[in-house]
């Protein structure tokens, strides 16, 4: 249902409206007998800015309640509505009380193009409340929620969990070996003291050990080399895992969720990165940024006020009154990088995102189901969809290693040849088309049908350090 | 049994089950581990856990903090660097540049080509002023006394005592700002205008030109030189290429006139005593003795007059004035010697030439180098009669480099109230009770008027790092006039400016971003400044609109007669600027002590030149390096001492020394920045015995002295005595020539070059390909013999790198006839490239890190080992001997010398684990990361052009003084763009990557061809002659290319095969075989 009303043209919808509003406008109450849904939608597209309905403040003051409070008619409402100044103009005292109490802190509200059915849409959602319109929205679609801990890091934990109790297993199994060793040899002891034999000598346990690893010399020697296997392979593992932070999701000053801005709200990923078609550095928002929504949006959905109040912190925003603080010592906010790569390692943003056009999802994987940054594994990035993410290229090395980098330089395509080419291309093309040399290259980088980064020269150390 | 018996050791095994852990330092700092029996193998164990822990540890995500603006200025994008244009002066060198700044920090200077004075062109000392923006030592907060004040104390304690004094005096270097002269003005009229007086000086006084021209033309100034006219120069001791007055917009006017492509090439003479660099670029080279100037110019005049003696022994008068007169109107003589009577008489022979109007304009002059020996004589005789109430210092340092320093002292202690406005609490700084910092260039608002009809701007490119208040301001201040200096400047070049305004003029605006009025027609309705004189005129580029004055000889009989009665001593000394250092205000800074003085190739130390058979006379060392130390002497003149090592410079006039001023800074342990002391091999200062910091080298200011109202720079008769002790010096180059090697460096002399130059690339005789004797019948003459010769190429071992013609090939291009050694691009690449600065200790070992040197080659009389064995029948071991050494007066060539990116490269084939690879691009690219420091690659280059990382430079103890990169402030200067290169691995130039890489993305978003030009090496662009050009060698539209093709053009070595991707073009001297 909300799937079907979010994809109709607004063009439609309002031609519907219009159809209705004819039969609508001779109800008695506007307050009675809208429709919630459609009201939600136009709620969020025309109040929800300024206006919450569970009482709080956002911009203006909360519409919940407003049915029993409104006493002045549906048609100062619709009039309020549509033609604020007018409404003020017209005289009305609770209008006037209104303006008395609220225009210092908000100001005037601005003429909304809505029309009384709409209005009365509105109202019913108002009155109805999130809570009763919520159930419907939930069930249907998942991908906008964030993905849960297990899901991200799946099973990793219970394995670390079994070793330690297989170390525990392994020294009692131990403690109670040399135990009864002991146990057995004062009691041939006693037994010798007894029957008046000469003592076994007092050994130590290393000299025990010893000549007991020499009796089973070849059980011995088979279980060290296993073990000696094991540990180069597991070393080997290991190292190869230094300086590879798959997963790694540091946690961050504000609670940011990429599920909600870049998901939920569609907000495109250069809104907030917006030097990543510019620079090498995709760039973190600056606070400046956040405002250009926050300003209006005071609570969010998850944790209310307490994460969006930091960004105010920041920058020195006072929600209540929607003005900046003068003077104030703004602190910026100290995120955590998240993408570190090596010094020596200079990857530029803009030519991955500007020239070649890569979707950020190619590198980053399902941001948009993770809350705060998050280097993306690269099971996580290949199995994305590749209807969501056009062209991704399926790899198999570790993300942020040189590996995985070169992987893709191997199998990403440029276009050279074509008509469409980038001109800067095509002038590469003709250089190769110039000598007999050039042809045979040419030919030679050919003979696959395509040309790779890689033999543009893009496995080339110079291209990335220096 | 021990629960049973209830022991203490079972107690506390009771108590603390599980044994507490002791940590690795814990457990080795334990006393009494000493005292245990610690085998070998003990300790290799705990060494063993210890580097495991420690690795483990490491392998810790490392937490890296990632803060972005609260409020993001527009401007800046993370990641893109800005350019603001502004302009430097600092009371020597004036120069219009760009500024690089990334995330509001200035990483670079460049020339702003657009509209800079001389085209943009800069000098090394300009573009590595940079670092003494991050330098700590500067002062950080205004001072009374010891003791750090705000400057509201500062000022209201200050305004008491200047209004009590009963006189003021201020004292500065020629100030050319029209906004700070209203500044001062202001301040003189508040506090009564008799009282106050402004004395200007300059640290190397020019007052002989300015007093000349009083003389001649009514007008005490320094007029306008434009080389680029001059088909003749005829230079009496002056470095205009080196140090003589705007000597780096001389540069690219003289560089221009000195391609044998043109339609005529400059005829280069020069006469003096030291070879200096502009000497070192002359066609014919006189060398005399100081008090011999006079002479030849009087005998100058007589040839070209007609008039008197028209020859001096030992220099070719009459074939100088055979070369002026025939090209009279477009020639040019100039003279560095600051006798009055020498510059009359070099006016008188430019005013019989017709120069006057052509290549010289004295009616819209410099408005530089204004200073008054005279005056600043008075002030101190003043200052030492206890007369002077208070004296605020501004922008110079008179306890250094005044040339009386020792009487300016006392005079300064007599002072009442003194006032120091220097960026440092220099030598004039700690003497003086109240100090009031000035802001770098960096962080100001100013505008400067370098010339009449011209106002530069200058615009902070950050906020001001320190507690410091720009000197115009101090003055305003103490005026009573609280305008912000930024609106007082709008206000000079607009009545009416209000804060309102701030952005609202579009001309301002403009001339901001341009940083320059030029162009900018101010009419009188938007131009009223108060002092109408200095901007009145419609700005103009400088060589146009020259008006020539009134012509008619001038009588110079008695300045004849007086330069002809100076007599010379058995020794004579002359005191010069260094190249690099100056007049000593870039003492503290680590890039230019580290820059090779383009002849004597000495860094970080000064010392006394002396012709080579000289030194071999008196017996003093000569083939100075690591093994051999230089021998040390004591100059004595005029009651002055300084004791310096020798050094052997080919060119010196015998019978002459000379010694750099600029050294010896800091001599009383002044805090003026880490790197203008002395380091040892630990990487701490030496120190003096009485524990103070050890100064480089020693002041030769002293020696200068005054006659007739204007400094005299040459000392006339000079003791030199050898001491005991040696002393090592730095140099990067202990070869003189190029024993015989051709390939490396190609001359010819203009007829020959003007006879064959229509000849195809390769056949010229200068320029031969070089072939080989093959055992094949390559000219089919039937014989298998000598004639039989294939070129290189065609010789190869390997396959073909696919570069040419394919992609792009980045190369570069050297024309060693504009190439004149100034070393502009080697503090270019420094500050480019993050090249770490070694200090004095490690460049004695060779260990210098320039990616970029200058090769400087003197010419020998025994240029190949078969002419030297038949003409002195010796072997050729002997003849080598000789070959080693320069001729008495050598023709000199500069040479940069850089990676060649060579498409065979001998580095790659050797290392063992491809750190060193070919780009199929023709870069010869270096993995830093993947180097494992075998160095096989540096020993099998030919061109000596790897550096290795002997040290991590940037926290190795041995470089805390030294290297900028050390100092959490100064390190801010390093290039974002380019790895700080560790401990073990091999650098070179890599022919800035980092720009070709961004140049390529640009291109690429832009979806169009590299436009020639759109991006340049460092190099390249800090090149003042053009000298270096960048450029993708497979366009055929790019200049790069052109000049690859060039008749001249030749690869260095190019017999050894490597085919490098560096070409250099043959220099070809406008001289006759016969002078060759």
């Amino acid at each position: 249902m909300k799937r079907l009303s979010a994809s109709l043209h607004p063009k439609y919808l309002l031609a519907l409206f219009l159809v209705f509003s004819v039969s609508l406008s001779s109800m008695a109450n506007i307050f009675e007998g809208g429709n919630a849904d459609n009201g939600k939608t136009l709620f969020k597209n025309n109040c929800a800015s300024c206006h919450s309905i569970d009482g709080s403040i956002v911009a203006a003051p909360s519409l919940k309640g407003i049915d029993a409070r409104w006493k002045e008619g549906d048609a100062m409402l619709v009039k309020w509505i549509q033609n604020p100044t007018g409404a003020i103009a017209s005289g009305n005292a609770y209008i006037a009380s209104l303006m008395a109490q609220y225009k210092g802190s908000f100001g005037v509200m601005t003429a909304q193009a809505v029309s009384e059915a709409e209005i009365k849409d509105i109202m019913a959602y108002v009155k109805a409340g999130e809570v009763a319109a919520a159930p419907g929205s939930a069930v249907v679609d998942n991908k906008c929620v964030p993905f849960t801990e297990e899901e991200l890091n799946g099973e990793s934990k219970s394995s670390g969990d079994t070793f330690i109790w297989f170390v525990i297993i392994g020294l009692i199994l131990g403690i109670i070996a040399v135990s009864s060793a002991n146990i057995s040899k004062s009691l041939k002891n006693a037994i010798k003291e007894n029957s008046g034999q000469e003592l076994e000598e007092e050994l130590s346990y290393g000299v025990i050990a010893r000549r007991w690893m020499w009796k089973h010399k070849v059980f011995v020697s088979l279980i060290g080399l296993f073990v000696f296997c094991y540990i180069v392979v597991v070393g080997y593992k290991s190292a190869m895992d230094i300086g590879v932070y798959e997963k790694y999701q540091p946690e961050q000053p504000i609670a940011f969720s990429h599920a909600i801005h870049a998901c939920q709200n569609e907000i495109d990923c250069q809104y907030c990165h917006s030097s990543a078609s510019k620079s090498k550095h995709a760039g973190i928002p600056s606070v400046d940024v956040c405002m250009n929504c926050h300003k209006a949006i005071q609570k969010g959905a998850i944790s209310g006020t307490t994460e969006i109040e930091k960004i105010y912190a920041a920058i020195g925003f006072d929600p209540a009154t929607g003005t900046y603080i003068e003077n104030y010592e703004q602190k910026p906010i100290e995120w955590v990088k998240v993408h570190n790569l090596p010094d020596h390692v200079y990857f530029p943003h803009e030519s991955h995102v500007a020239i070649a056009g890569i979707d950020c999802r190619q590198c980053h994987g399902p941001v948009q189901r993770y809350t705060v940054g998050r280097i993306a594994s690269i099971d996580e990035i290949n199995a994305q969809d590749l209807a969501d993410v056009p062209g991704l290229i399926k790899l198999t090395k570790q993300t942020l290693t040189m590996g995985w980098c070169i992987e893709c330089h191997g199998a990403a395509k440029i276009d050279i040849t074509s008509d469409k080419a980038n001109e800067y291309y095509q002038e590469m093309h003709e250089r190769y088309k110039q000598s007999d040399l050039g042809l045979d290259k040419l030919r030679e980088i050919l003979e696959d049908g395509s040309i790779t980064v890689k033999e543009m020269g893009g496995w080339e150390c110079g291209k990335c350090h220096y | 049994m021990e629960e049973l018996n209830n022991t203490p050791e079972f107690q506390e095994a009771v108590t603390s089950e599980f044994k507490k852990d002791q940590s690795v330092d814990e457990f080795l700092s334990d006393p009494k581990l000493s005292d245990t029996n610690t085998g070998r193998r003990d300790f290799l164990k705990f060494m063993g856990f210890s580097l495991t822990a420690a690795t483990l540890a490491a392998c810790e995500t490392p937490v890296v903090k990632s803060i972005p603006y609260v409020i993001k200025p527009e401007e800046i994008t993370p990641g893109v660097a800005n350019f603001y244009a502004t302009t430097y002066y600092d009371g020597t060198d004036y120069g219009n540049l760009l500024v690089k700044t990334r995330e509001g920090r200035p990483v670079h200077i460049k020339g702003n080509k657009a509209f800079g004075l001389g085209n943009g062109s800069l000098n090394s000392r300009i573009n590595a002023s940079i670092v003494t923006l991050y330098d700590t030592a500067r002062l950080q907060n205004p001072k009374i006394g010891e003791s750090e004040v705000s400057w509201s104390q500062l000022d209201s304690e200050l305004s008491g005592k200047l209004s009590a004094a009963s006189s003021i005096r201020i004292v500065s270097g020629t100030i050319i700002s029209p906004s700070a002269k209203r500044a001062v003005a202001e301040f003189a009229t508040k506090c009564g205008a008799d009282k106050v007086k402004h004395v200007q000086y300059d640290a190397f006084s020019y007052s002989g030109i300015t007093s000349a021209n009083q003389q001649s033309f009514g007008k005490a100034v320094v007029p306008v030189y434009d080389f680029s006219k001059a088909k003749t120069i005829v230079s009496l001791d002056a470095d205009f290429l080196g140090t003589w007055l705007t000597s780096n917009v001389y540069i690219p006017q003289y560089a221009e006139r000195r391609r044998p492509e043109g339609s005529w090439m400059t005829k280069h003479f020069q006469v003096e005593s030291r070879m200096s660099l502009t000497g070192s670029n002359a066609d014919v080279r006189f060398p005399v003795k100081p008090s011999e100037i006079g002479k030849v110019a009087a005998a100058l005049y007589g040839a070209v007059s007609g008039s008197g003696s028209a020859s001096f022994e030992g220099v070719d008068v009459a074939a100088m004035a055979a070369q002026l007169k025939s090209n009279r109107g477009a020639s040019l003589v100039v003279s560095g010697s600051n006798d009055p009577n020498v510059q009359l008489i070099v006016n008188a022979i430019n005013q019989s030439l017709g120069n006057y109007g052509t290549t010289i304009d004295i009616n819209r002059p410099l408005s530089l180098f204004q200073g008054n020996d005279a005056a600043m004589t008075a002030l101190v005789a003043e200052m030492n009669q206890g007369a002077v109430g208070a004296l605020i210092v501004m922008g110079c340092n008179p306890s250094y480099d005044w040339i009386d320093a020792d009487s300016f002292n006392t005079g300064l202690a007599k002072v009442g109230a003194s006032v120091s406005m220097n960026l440092y609490v220099d030598e004039t700084g700690s003497r003086c009770n109240y100090k009031a910092p000035d802001h770098h260039f960096l962080e100001s608002w100013n505008d400067q008027s370098p010339l009449e009809g011209r106002v530069d701007l200058v615009q902070p490119t950050i906020n001001k790092l320190f507690n410091t208040r720009q000197a115009p301001e101090s003055f305003l201040v103490w005026a009573g006039n609280t305008t912000p200096y930024y609106n007082y400047v709008r206000e000079t070049h607009g009545s009416g400016f209000a804060a309102g305004l701030m952005n609202a003029n579009t001309s301002w605006n403009e001339a901001v971003q341009h940083g320059t009025f030029a162009g900018v027609a101010m009419t009188a309705s938007t131009a009223q400044p108060s002092d109408s004189k200095i901007v009145a005129a419609p700005a103009a580029a400088l060589p146009d609109q020259i008006i020539p004055v009134s012509s008619g000889s001038m009588d110079v009989s008695s300045a004849i007669n007086s330069v002809n009665s100076v007599s010379g001593g058995a020794w004579e000394l002359v005191t010069y600027q260094k190249v690099t250092i100056g007049n000593g205000s870039h003492a503290n800074n680590p890039f230019l002590q580290e820059t090779p003085d383009p002849i004597t190739k000495v860094t970080w130390d000064n010392y006394v030149t002396m012709a080579p058979s000289d030194v071999k006379e008196q017996k003093f060392n000569m083939h100075l390096g690591m093994q051999e130390p230089a021998t040390v002497v004591t100059v004595t003149a005029g009651g002055k001492t300084v004791t310096l090592p020798v050094f052997p410079a080919p060119g010196q006039k015998r019978g002459t020394i000379g010694i750099a001023v600029g050294y010896g800074r800091g001599k009383g342990a002044e805090n003026i920045g880490k790197a203008a002391y002395q380091t040892g091999g630990k990487g701490i200062h030496l120190v003096t015995d009485d524990e103070k910091p050890l100064p480089i080298g020693q002041n030769a200011f002293p020696f200068v002295t005054v006659k007739n109202g204007c400094t005299v720079q040459a000392v006339y008769d000079v003791q030199i005595s050898k001491v005991d002790g040696d002393y090592y010096l730095a140099t990067t180059q202990t070869q003189n020539t190029v024993m015989g090697r051709e390939s490396v460096v190609k001359e010819t002399v203009i007829a020959q070059y003007l006879k064959e130059k229509d000849k195809k690339k390769g056949e010229a005789s200068f320029n031969k390909m070089p072939a080989l004797v093959v055992h094949r019948d390559v000219n089919e003459d039937g014989k298998i013999n000598a004639q039989d010769k294939v070129h290189v190429r065609e010789m190869d071992l390997w396959k073909a790198h696919p570069v040419e013609g394919i992609g792009h090939r980045w190369g570069l291009t050297i024309d060693l006839n504009s190439c004149i050694g100034c070393g502009t691009c080697v503090t270019a690449c420094h500050t480019e490239n993050n090249v770490p600065v070694v200090g004095k200790d490690e460049v004695i070992r060779h260990r210098d890190m320039h990616w970029l040197r200058i090769d400087r080659y003197f010419s020998s009389d025994f240029p190949s080992v078969d002419e030297t064995s038949e003409k002195k029948g010796l072997g050729a071991i002997a003849a080598y001997a000789d070959m080693e050494n320069a001729s008495e007066n050598p023709k000199a060539v500069h040479m940069p010398m850089m990676c060649q990116h060579c498409n065979h490269a001998p580095c790659e084939t050797v290392c063992p684990v491809a750190a060193t690879t070919h780009s199929n691009e023709g870069l010869n690219n270096m993995a830093y990361n993947r180097c494992i420091g075998t160095r096989y690659c540096a020993n099998n280059c030919p061109y000596k052009v790897r550096r290795f990382n002997w040290f991590n430079y940037v926290s190795n103890p041995k470089f805390n003084v030294v290297n900028p990169a050390q100092d959490d402030s100064m390190r801010m200067v390093l290039n974002p763009d380019v790895t700080v290169r560790s401990r073990g691995v091999m650098e070179k130039c890599s022919m800035c990557q980092q720009r070709i890489q961004q140049g390529k993305n640009q291109a690429k978003k832009n979806g169009a061809k590299i436009q020639d030009g759109a991006f340049t090496t460092a190099c390249a662009e800090s090149c003042p002659t053009n000298a270096i050009v960048f450029g993708d060698l497979n366009d055929v539209g790019t200049e790069n290319y052109q000049r690859s093709i060039n008749i001249r053009s030749y690869h260095s070595l190019e017999e050894i095969g490597v085919q490098p991707n560096v070409f250099y073009m043959t220099k070809v001297r406008n001289i006759e075989s016969s002078e060759a």
